[in-house]
Order: structure tokens, then sequence, then C-alpha cells
């Protein structure tokens, strides 16, 4: 067995565990090993805040989506039984996040608000992140919040208008129009 | 409008990067999250997320959970402020103009323009001279977590702490202080290049971690992390070969002209290569480096090959490249 002098080595500590050993890292953090999670969190946490941010247009609460997608992976980790990867596994855990808080949201606002008409619950389009510079990143982050929502998935994700339908509760004919309203936007922003 | 009609910001949206790095780091609110909550003891996963501000607590142990989620980033930014010092021109602290000294609060961007510079302590533990035309924010200023984000520009650091204590976040990489002194520039557009002149650094992103030692640079670039460290005056075909093999997808070809390239100095930039190059060339590369400094007893050429990163980081420890006290120990050196 090889022991090492010090319990937290900073260099190389990723190294120790080749990317590749990454369900190595998996069956440790189902054990409740929070330095395995550490590395989880580190090596995936860029993925996880994109698309958090791009969903939420909004840094400060991307930022508290991120926490909460990772602290829910943490509890359900050890239902994690490797038949899909683990990326993919993770980001679908990380847009339901994002997804349920606009859920809750919209609902709280319900209450409060009493509206009845769908659009009326659409939030405004809000100003651009300071930390996305990039005219389309800003763009996308001025889209009303459901066609920004079926952008980002279907356009950057990848996800098909199914998936995205079931996601988010809605019919594919309204997925569909969603995204080409966002398209025509960005179209229009961008001319 | 056609489905044709949306090519170009097709091409545009395919460009998009598939990760961002968040402005600071998350970890320690989620660390505090998953030590105090017991999973087993949590509720439904529908009920509304940890860090609403609506958020109604209904369980007593959630509730401590929750308020340290919350509280803790505001404890990070009410903590002490740096005195920081103009030393050429005006700089801009926050949204005023700074003129002698002034107070740096956590959140505030020090800028400096083409006649400015700049320089403040970091707390007790060293100082960093801030060049021209740069922008540096304080990201924290607690006594375990001293954190900067270098937007652009250029800073010098000394640093007499131990390891893990001073980070500087970049677009493309952190810079973690080992014990150390250097030089960090970014462009504008997220590229760095970290110059050591003392001590160690190491560079991170995601995954991916380059250990720097003093004499020695590395370059990172935005999405693709620290590049493959090379020594500060190594030749000009040896960094071009490096760049193309770490950002451009030189590939073989590349790491073919990097190994022609490299001699006994470059033992660091061979010693990263071990883990870095295709499977393929990865015995080219022990040799190399085999030739300059034999590996330590206990690492065998068929285990670098087969990719055993203990006998990486054994080898790490003969060549110099891992500050003291954080060594493997003798019994596996010796083996």
């Amino acid at each position: 067995m090889i022991a090492v002098t010090h319990e937290r080595i900073p260099l190389l500590t990723r190294d120790i565990v080749a990317p590749d050993d990454e369900s190595g890292l998996i069956r440790r953090a189902q054990a409740r090993d929070v330095g395995a999670f550490e590395r989880l969190y580190r090596a995936h946490v860029p993925r996880v805040y994109a698309v958090c941010l791009r969903l939420a247009a909004d840094p400060r609460r991307a930022e508290e989506l991120t926490q909460t997608a990772f602290i829910q992976l943490w509890r359900k980790l050890p239902q994690f039984r490797g038949g899909s990867a683990f990326t993919t596994w993770l980001h679908r855990l990380a847009v339901n996040t994002v997804l349920m808080d606009f859920r809750s949201t919209r609902r709280r606002e319900s209450r409060v608000q009493g509206a009845e008409d769908p659009a009326s619950l659409e939030t405004p389009p809000p100003a651009a992140p300071p930390g996305l510079r990039l005219d389309l990143e800003q763009a996308i982050a001025r889209l009303p919040s459901q066609a920004r929502l079926v952008f980002v998935l279907h356009d950057i994700e990848g996800r098909t208008h199914e998936e995205i339908a079931g996601l988010m509760d809605l019919e594919t004919g309204t997925t569909k129009a969603q995204l080409h309203r966002a398209r025509q936007l960005l179209q229009k922003a961008l001319q | 409008m056609n489905a044709d009609d949306f090519s170009e910001l097709r091409k545009k949206t395919a460009a998009l990067p598939r990760e961002i790095r968040p402005p600071r780091d998350l970890w320690p609110e989620i660390k505090a999250g998953v030590e105090r909550l017991d999973p087993k003891a949590l509720p439904s996963a529908e009920r509304p997320r940890l860090l609403n501000r609506h958020w109604f607590p209904f369980a007593a142990a959630a509730a401590v959970a929750v308020a340290a989620l919350v509280l803790w980033p505001r404890a990070d930014r009410s903590g002490p402020a740096w005195a920081v010092d103009a030393v050429a021109g005006t700089p801009r602290l926050g949204a005023r103009p700074l003129t002698g000294a002034g107070e740096w609060r956590v959140g505030q961007w020090l800028e400096t323009d083409a006649s400015s510079r700049a320089r403040f302590d970091v707390g007790a533990i060293g100082e960093v001279r801030l060049e021209p035309n740069s922008r540096l924010r304080l990201l924290s200023a607690a006594s375990d977590n001293h954190r900067l984000e270098l937007a652009r520009g250029t800073m010098s650091a000394l640093i007499w702490a131990p390891p893990r204590l001073f980070f500087v976040e970049t677009p493309s990489a952190t810079a973690v202080d080992l014990g150390c002194a250097y030089t960090l520039s970014v462009d504008d557009a997220g590229a760095g290049t970290l110059h050591v002149t003392s001590g160690y650094v190491a560079l991170e992103h995601g995954d991916r971690e380059s250990i720097i030692p003093a004499g020695q640079m590395c370059l990172t670039r935005p999405g693709a992390g620290p590049g493959t460290p090379f020594a500060a005056d190594a030749p000009a075909a040896l960094r071009a070969a490096l760049e193309r093999f770490d950002f451009q997808a030189g590939g073989a070809t590349a790491l073919a002209t990097v190994l022609e390239h490299t001699g006994e100095n470059d033992r660091v930039t061979l010693w990263h290569l071990l883990s870095r190059a295709p499977a393929a060339q990865r015995g080219a590369v022990f040799d190399r480096l085999a030739a300059f400094s034999p590996p330590p007893g206990a690492v065998t050429r068929g285990g670098i090959l087969a990719g055993d990163a203990m006998m990486r980081r054994a080898w790490a420890d003969e060549l110099g490249l891992v500050p003291s006290g954080l060594k493997l120990t003798e019994t596996f050196r010796k083996k």
C-alpha cells in the first residue's frame, strides 16, 4: 500500500486518480468521501455552471443553482448505477434543478399575482449579465425565459423537442414554436 | 423564414464554449452543505431549492445548513479590507479614483490604466504589484482563502504563506500559490502567461493541473486550461511546438517536435508529458526523460506506460517538482 506524508497534496492531486478512473471517484463519493466529491465538483463545475448560467441568465442565480445542483448530486449519488455516462446524468440533474427553480418561481408568482394567462407569467427579458461579453451570449440572456430555455436546451445542449417537452411539461408544438421564436429574436438582435 | 435562414446563427451557437468557470469558488458553500446535511434525513427532492430566498425551513438541521449556505458568501464579503496604494498615476478602486492609499473591499475591482500602477498587501501573507492596463477583483479576504480575479493585465505576487492560501482566478485557469513569487498576465482574450521566479505555483482548470517550479513558465487558454510548463529560456521552436500540442490539436506531429527540441533543462516539460502524451508516444517521452533523470527504483517503464499516477508522482518528487513537506513517503520512493 502506498502512503503519502500529507493528507492534502496540492501537487497533481487530480493526477493521482487519472481522468479515466472517474468511476473510482464516484464510488468513493457514493461512500460519502467528501474529498472525492470535491474532485468530481472541480472536474464538472464549469460544465454545470455553463448550463445554469445560460438557462438562468443571471450570474448570481446561476451560482446558487450550481450549488444546489451539486448538493442534490451529493444526495442522489448513491442512486447512480452507472447505467448512463456520469456527465450526462449530472447534466440532466443540473437542468432539472434549474427547471424546478423556474417552476417554483412561477408557482409563487402565480399565487401572488393570481394571473391566469400563462404568457403573463413569463419573466421579462433580463438585462444582459455582466459576466457574458459575447454578443450572442448577451442576446440569449435577453430572450424571454421560455424561449431562452428551449433555445439553450435544443441548440446548445442538443436536447430533442420530445425531451424538452417532457422536461418543461409542454407540447412539442410549443417547444418548436418557442425555438423558432428564439432564433428569430436572436437573428434580429445580431443584425 | 425557413431553417436555412438560421445557418449563420447555428454556426455561432456551435462555437459557444461548453464550459464556463464560475466567477468564484463555489465549493466552500457546497462543502458546508454536504457536511451538515444528512442525505437520508432530507425530505423529497421536490421541495424548493436550498438557496431559494423564499424557502421556509421545515427541518431544524436543514435550516442550520441553509443559513450557513446563505450567510457564508455575505460573511466573506464583509471580511477585512486590504490596504492598497497607488504607486503611479491614478488607478481606480471600485467606482472612485485612487489617490494615495485606499481600502479594498471584497467584490471591488482595482483597475489601472496605461499610466498607473498599484500595490497592496495580501493580508499578512504577501504582497502584490499591479501593472498598467490591468483589472483585478478581490473575491475573498478570508485568512484561509485569499482570492483574486485577474480579468486582464499583469500582476506580480510574492507570497510567504503555506501552500494553498492564495489563489488568482483568470478566465482560463486558477493560479494556486504553493509558496512562491511569480508574474501572471492575462490578455484581452483571456489567455494567460505565468512565470514563476521562486517556489512553486499550480495552475488548475477542471481536472487539468500543471505544476510550475521556479524558472518555468506556463501558458493558459480559455476552455483548455493550463498548457505544459516549459523553461523560461526554452528555445522558440520548443515553445511553438508545445503551443501547437497543447492548444492547437497538434497531436503526434507537434509532440515529436517537442521531444526533438527537449534537453536536460526540460525535465519539467517532459514529466508533464508523461500523462498528456498519447499512449503510442508515451514510451518515447519516458525514454527521453529517463535519459536525463533516471526514475526512482519503484517507478517502472511499464507502470508509466500503463498510466500509473502514483509512479508519476514519485518521479516528480525525484525531479524536485514537489514542494518540501508534500512528498511521497520514503517507503515508496526507495522501494
